[in-house]
C-alpha cells in the first residue's frame, strides 16, 4: 500500500504527541511534592514555590522537546 | 493554510540596504529590538523618582519614593538576589551580565504579548545566541580557573574506575546538551504559546462568519484566548527566571 509523503507526516505528527503523556505526569508529581511540602511547614514563599517553578519549567521543556520534533515533522521534512 | 500560524513569526524588511553581498537591511526584528531597548531605559529614567536640581535647599535629600521607584528597584532586585543566592564567591562581577540577559529576555517577552507586534525571543537565532554565549563564556572562565584539572567536572567524587569509564561520556554529551536546552526551551515556549493564541484566535474569526445565531458561540474561544493571555503573561515572567537562574547555577557549576 502506497502512501503520500505529507499523509505520513500527518500521521507521524499525531503520533508523536504520545509523549507528552509522561510530561504531565511528571508536571503534577512536582505540584504534589510541593503541596505536601507546605502543608508540613508552611516556609511557603521562601524556597518551596521558587523550586517548584524551577521543577516544572524543567519537565515543561521535555514536553516541548516533543513538540518541536511535531514541528520538525510537519514543517521541515 | 497549515502555513498560517507561522506567518506571525516572518521577519520582513523595510529598508533593503545590500551592502557588498552582506544585508544590513532594516527589518521589524530590528525594529522591535530598538523598541525594547527604548522602553527599557526610558521606564527606568522617566519613573524613577529624581530630586529637582533648584529645590529649597541644595543639600536637601528628601524624596519619598513612589511605587513606580518600589517597581524598578523590584526589577533590578530580582536579578541581583538571584545572583548572591546561588552563587557564593565573588558574585558582583556577575551582575551586569545576568541583568542584561534578564531584562532584555524578560522586555522582549512583554513586548510580544502586544497583538500585531514580533517576538524578538521567539526566533532560535536569538536564544541560541545568548545560551550558546553564555556557554562558551562559562566554558573558557572553568578551564581558565582550573588549568587542566577542569576535566574533573566530568567525573563524579568516589566512583570507582569501571563506573567511571561509563559515566564520564554521558557527563560529556550532558554538558554539551546544557546550552541546547537552555535556549531551546525559551525559543519554544514562545513559539508555540504564541502559535497557539493564533490558532484559537482564528477559530474566533471562522466563527463569526457562520449564520444566525451560532456566529455568537464566538465568545467560547474569546474567553479561551483571555486565559490563554494570562497564562502567556505567567509564561513571558517564568522563562526569563528559569533561564537566568540556570545561567547561576552554571557559573557556580564552573567556579
Amino acid at each position: 500500500m502506497v502512501m503520500l509523503p505529507q499523509s505520513a507526516k500527518f500521521i507521524g505528527a499525531g503520533l508523536a504527541t504520545i509523549g507528552l503523556a509522561g510530561a504531565g505526569v511528571g508536571i503534577g508529581a512536582v505540584f504534589s511534592a510541593l503541596v505536601l511540602g507546605i502543608s508540613r511547614n508552611p516556609s511557603l514563599k521562601d524556597e518551596l514555590f521558587k523550586m517548584a517553578i524551577l521543577g516544572f519549567a524543567l519537565t515543561e521543556a521535555i514536553a516541548l522537546f516533543v513538540l518541536m520534533i511535531v514541528f520538525l515533522l510537519l514543517f521541515a521534512v | 493554510m497549515l502555513k498560517a500560524p507561522l506567518e506571525q513569526f516572518q521577519i520582513l524588511s523595510l529598508v533593503n540596504i545590500k551592502f557588498l553581498n552582506l544585508d544590513f537591511s532594516i527589518t521589524n526584528f530590528l525594529l522591535i529590538n530598538i523598541l525594547a531597548l527604548t522602553i527599557f531605559s526610558s521606564l527606568i529614567y522617566l519613573s524613577s523618582a529624581r530630586v529637582e536640581a533648584s529645590s529649597f535647599q541644595k543639600t536637601s535629600i528628601y524624596f519619598n519614593p513612589n511605587a513606580w521607584q518600589k517597581t524598578i528597584e523590584g526589577i533590578s532586585e530580582a536579578s541581583a538576589q538571584l545572583i548572591s543566592d546561588i552563587i557564593t564567591t565573588d558574585n558582583q562581577k556577575y551582575v551586569p551580565i545576568i541583568s542584561v540577559v534578564f531584562n532584555f529576555i524578560l522586555f522582549s517577552n512583554l513586548i510580544g504579548l502586544i497583538p500585531y507586534t514580533f517576538t524578538a525571543t521567539s526566533h532560535v537565532i536569538v536564544t541560541f545566541t545568548l545560551s550558546f554565549s553564555i556557554f562558551i563564556g562559562i566554558t573558557i572562565m572553568t578551564f581558565e580557573k582550573y588549568k587542566m584539572q577542569g576535566f574533573a567536572l566530568f567525573l563524579p567524587a568516589n566512583s570507582s574506575f569501571f563506573l567511571a569509564l561509563i559515566l564520564v561520556p554521558i557527563e560529556f554529551i550532558s554538558y554539551i546538551a546544557r546550552p541546547i536546552s537552555l535556549g531551546m526551551r525559551l525559543f519554544i515556549n514562545l513559539m508555540a504559546g504564541h502559535s497557539l493564541l493564533k490558532v484559537i484566535i482564528g477559530f474566533a474569526w471562522s466563527m463569526l462568519l457562520l449564520e444566525n445565531l451560532t456566529s455568537l458561540g464566538l465568545i467560547l474561544p474569546m474567553v479561551i484566548v483571555v486565559i490563554l493571555f494570562g497564562l502567556e503573561l505567567g509564561v513571558a515572567l517564568i522563562q526569563t527566571y528559569v533561564f537566568v537562574i540556570l545561567t547561576c547555577i552554571y557559573i557556580q557549576d564552573g567556579s
